[in-house]
């Protein structure tokens, strides 16, 4: 039973380390698929948008993360 | 077959093999604590059971695939690649930077096998039963993101063999390598290579969630390097960056 409690821990852990990053991305795919859907986007267009809200997700998470251990560390 | 198509390819197996790599040498080193302390033979069980499990999954779960649309199975696995290459990503820009220590190999061989003495000096009977099953969920846990990775990365476009080769040879490269030195493969620069994957996955997810939402992107599978490229460029930047408070907090 501890063994399948830690898979299923591992797992998840796989993909929501950081869960604000994890539902950040989430949401962006979802607004792309709804603007694609509803507001007729370009197709270019909106995957150029996935690719800079995926560098912005990432890059906020590794800055905010630093921000957190610093502060904690003084 | 054309450039495009060999490149995606290739940018399979290597994505494939280079995290994998980084998942056997983890497994490897809590494999090489338990036979170094328990024997050989709880270490190759629990080994060869954690394999079969792994061999089950993918012979249950392989088929499934085939029934799910292309384009749900590109966005479900660009998701989850973006999802786990972007966590990858953001540890090895934070570990690039000094904010969280590297992997340590040495140590994490230490703990384990100061954990499995403390286990088996509690309960002497089961000492076996104990190691086999160290070994049993370091294999499994970390055979599972393989299984995952070669999944991902090669369902989108019918590339799983490829990216399977990719991880079956780091399987043997690290079994060799492993078996040649019998220590920790500590000397593995691990966080390049997770930089790398991190950047790989991630361009990879981008590219299968956007075709899963119908873009069609200019150079077809090509722009995979173009990706690669941006990601790995803003992830070095944001390394370079984090550097500064990461100094000041040490002093």
């Amino acid at each position: 039973m501890k063994i399948i409690q830690k898979v299923l821990a591992e797992l998840f852990s796989m993909f929501m380390a950081d869960a604000r990053m994890s539902l950040s991305t989430v949401a962006l795919v979802i607004i792309m698929a709804g603007l694609l859907k509803f507001a007729a986007l370009s197709a270019l267009v909106a995957g150029g948008l996935l690719l800079v809200g995926c560098l912005v997700i990432v890059i906020e998470a590794a800055v905010r993360d630093t921000r957190k251990r610093v502060a904690a560390r003084s | 077959m054309d450039m495009a198509h060999l490149g995606v390819e290739s940018s399979a197996i290597v994505a494939a093999f280079l995290a994998s790599v980084v998942e056997v040498v983890e497994a490897f080193t809590i494999v090489l604590a338990v036979g170094t302390l328990s024997g050989w033979r709880p270490a190759w069980l629990g080994t060869f059971a954690a394999l079969g499990v792994l061999g089950m999954l993918i012979i249950i779960l392989g088929p499934l695939l085939g029934q799910v649309p292309i384009h749900y199975l590109q966005l479900f696995v660009g998701m989850l690649l973006l999802l786990f290459g972007m966590g990858w990503l953001r540890k090895a820009i934070l570990r690039s930077a000094g904010i969280i220590p590297l992997h340590d190999e040495d140590l994490i061989f230490a703990k384990e096998k100061a954990g499995l003495e403390a286990e088996t000096k509690a309960r002497q009977s089961s000492k076996n039963w104990i190691a086999g099953l160290a070994a049993f969920k370091a294999v499994l846990l970390e055979g599972l993101e393989v299984v995952f990775i070669v999944i991902a990365v090669g369902s989108g476009h019918g590339m799983l063999w490829p990216a399977a080769l990719g991880a079956a040879g780091a399987c043997v490269a690290v079994l060799i390598i492993g078996v040649m030195v019998a220590k920790p493969l500590s000397t593995v620069p691990e966080n390049t290579l997770k930089f790398c994957v991190g950047v790989m996955l991630s361009a990879f997810g981008v590219f299968w969630t956007g075709e899963g939402l119908g873009i069609e992107w200019p150079g077809a599978d090509l722009i995979l390097i173009l990706f690669a490229a941006i990601f790995l460029a803003a992830g070095w930047a944001t390394s370079q960056y984090l550097r500064k408070p990461a100094l000041l907090a040490v002093r």
